[in-house]
């Protein structure tokens, strides 16, 4: 399909973007904190990707290679939001709000609102490699492969993610 | 605030169950497994709309040129009905290929995808065969064969095909690492070198392009 | 006594079996595509190759070639002849450049650079050059196809000489005939392309961070740490 495309069918590509439109929202989601930012994210992608469909190395793998793309307009939405700084409507500024429940312990989607936040405010690489592992459930070999990097290099990288999350979620959980 | 026990590390990680774990860490370990717990793993769908925008922004693009979009062809004029003059840029893509006219598309690599970790992992990861695209520009021709020692010489076995209306004829195939020699079949009886790549004398009076596809990894030795 | 004739019997047949076989190879892959005389003709220049340790291969190719470009049949036995002289100098070239049994895919890629217009002494030194982790495969390769753009040969020779000795990588030596090439499609002439890429930094290219994500590499991680 993707030689198709190359060929020069464009209406082809509509069944791409049909195809891996939802593949890797839940990571852009997570990535960026609001399935908001992440159809704007995958929407950017799939455009990119045509313009570079061309240089796209293996039109079998297009999964992979568009998901790279994606990665790339993650990693650069985060940037442009750290450079803009942190504003009253900014999700990155919010606090982690404390609960509401009378005992003072979260309720589940307290929880997972809480985590998402304190995802928020790893790094973007923390954040990914946790993502990949514990919301997509990849191995630390498939991560690899994904991203690149050794296996020691990431689980050092996932350990500091760890004990970063559990010091913004102290005593919240 | 401590960081977490490497054991309970290994918990997190999945290398570990709970029951594994010393009596002294299990509150941790309890701790720990609660924050994974909330994490959120729920599905995300898009809305369907994304399709329609995606596809909006691609056709106000600027006519896109899809059939040779790594060089800026400059198109000679044809002289004589089937002098062909393709002029084009080529790229080194990745730097172990030396295409032509002929633009390689593709690296297949043995583990699927190829981890970008500079050029030496790139040069590691060289294949046994890559994808090449041929394009010729014959705006009068009929038919376009591509021959060569690929296909036994044997131009009916690969037809190029008309890449939209303005003239070009394409086609991609595998190919297999090492050297071959080709040429374009115009209409069945005249034969074509590629004018952009290299060429060696046939031994039969005419001459053969000349495409070298990827490198020899041999005895875990690049090249 | 007949166990000694069987053993004579037995070592003949084993004998003959490699040949044999080769020429069955020869003989199928011919079959339909030229001429039974030229296809007689090939089967003995390819025995006489492989008895001097040379590829049969290129000899076969180039008969298949002839018989589908519709070339006369005695023109295309002259041509195979002609292939296995160049199989031939191109082996003792690169025997000549300390590699005691080139292999096959070592003589043929000499024996393109000889078709190309390089000399046999010039194989020798190209093949004198591509110790390890070089390989004179390649080399000779890459030097036929600078070569065959229209490098003159000495110059050829003197930039993979260069390539080399300044460190450049394997990847370095198979990008000279692309990175040629753009040079040709600005402006310059072989020669002139050449010479500007003998100078070693320009040799290697732009350092990687200064690579463009168009010029078809994937999107890179920006954050790699």
């Amino acid at each position: 399909m993707v030689r198709a495309v190359l060929g020069g069918d464009v209406e082809r590509y509509a069944e791409l973007v049909r195809r891996y439109r939802d593949r890797y929202a839940r990571y852009a989601a997570r990535m960026l904190g609001s399935a908001d930012a992440a159809e704007d994210a995958v929407q950017d992608a799939f455009i990119r990707a045509y313009d570079q469909l061309a240089q796209c190395r293996e039109p079998d793998n297009f999964a992979g290679w568009f998901f790279l793309i994606l990665r790339n307009r993650c990693f650069a939405e985060r940037r442009r939001e750290a450079r803009m700084g942190a504003g009253p409507g900014d999700i990155e500024s919010r606090p982690i709000p404390a609960s509401e429940q009378p005992d003072g312990m979260m309720d589940a989607k307290e929880r997972l609102h809480a985590l998402q936040q304190a995802l928020l405010d790893l790094t973007p690489e923390q954040r990914e490699v946790f993502v990949l592992k514990h919301v997509e459930g990849l191995s630390y070999d498939e991560i690899a492969t994904r991203i690149g990097g050794s296996v020691p290099s990431l689980k050092m990288r996932m350990h500091r993610a760890y004990d970063r999350l559990r010091q913004r979620l102290k005593d919240r959980m | 605030m401590k960081a977490y026990d490497p054991l309970v590390k290994q918990l997190l990680d999945g290398e570990l169950t709970l029951a594994e774990l010393p009596p002294e860490l299990q509150a941790e370990g309890s701790e720990a497994l609660r924050l994974l717990a909330a994490v959120d793993r729920r599905a995300v769908m898009l809305p369907e709309t994304l399709d329609a925008r995606v596809m909006d922004a691609l056709r106000t693009r600027a006519r896109v040129v899809p059939v040779v979009p790594l060089a800026r062809r400059s198109l000679g004029w044809i002289t004589e009905p089937l002098e062909l003059r393709l002029r084009v840029r080529p790229w080194a893509l990745g730097a172990a290929l030396a295409a032509a006219a002929a633009l390689v598309l593709v690296l297949r690599g043995p583990g699927g995808m190829i981890s970008r970790q500079g050029p030496a992992a790139t040069v590691s990861a060289l294949p046994e065969s890559l994808l090449v695209r041929f394009v010729l520009y014959a705006p009068g021709a009929k038919q376009v064969g591509l021959a060569g020692t690929f296909n036994q010489w044997n131009q009916s076995a690969t037809p190029l095909v008309r890449a939209g209306n303005d003239g070009v004829w394409t086609v991609t195939l595998t190919l297999p690492a090492g050297q071959h020699q080709y040429g374009f079949v115009v209409d069945g009886r005249r034969w074509v070198t590629d004018p952009a790549a290299p060429a060696v004398d046939d031994g039969f009076g005419r001459r053969n392009s000349v495409i070298a596809v990827g490198g020899t990894l041999r005895a875990g030795r690049v090249l | 006594m007949t166990t000694p004739r069987y053993g004579v019997l037995v070592l003949a047949t084993v004998v003959c079996a490699g040949p044999l076989a080769a020429q069955r190879d020869v003989t199928a892959r011919l079959a339909g595509r030229v001429p039974p005389a030229v296809a007689a003709a090939v089967r003995v220049l390819a025995d006489s190759a492989a008895a001097r340790g040379l590829p049969a291969d290129p000899l076969v190719d180039k008969a298949i070639e002839g018989g589908a470009k519709g070339v006369a049949p005695e023109r295309v036995v002259a041509a195979v002849r002609l292939v296995l002289g160049e199989l031939d100098a191109a082996a003792a070239a690169i025997r000549a450049g300390r590699v005691a049994i080139p292999d096959a895919e070592t003589i043929e890629a000499g024996a393109f650079a000889l078709a190309a217009g390089m000399a046999g002494p010039q194989i020798t030194e190209l093949v004198g050059l591509s110790t390890d982790p070089y390989a004179p495969a390649a080399t000779l390769r890459v030097a036929g196809t600078l070569t065959a753009l229209g490098v003159p040969a000495p110059q050829t020779v003197e930039l993979v000489r260069e390539t080399i000795q300044s460190g450049g990588s394997g990847a370095d030596l198979l990008a000279l005939p692309a990175k040629l090439q753009s040079r040709v499609a600005r402006g310059a002439s072989p020669a002139q392309a050449a010479a500007g890429l003998a100078r070693p930094d320009e040799a290697r290219g732009p350092p990687p961070g200064q690579r463009e994500p168009d010029k078809g590499h994937p999107p890179r991680n920006p954050h790699r740490p």
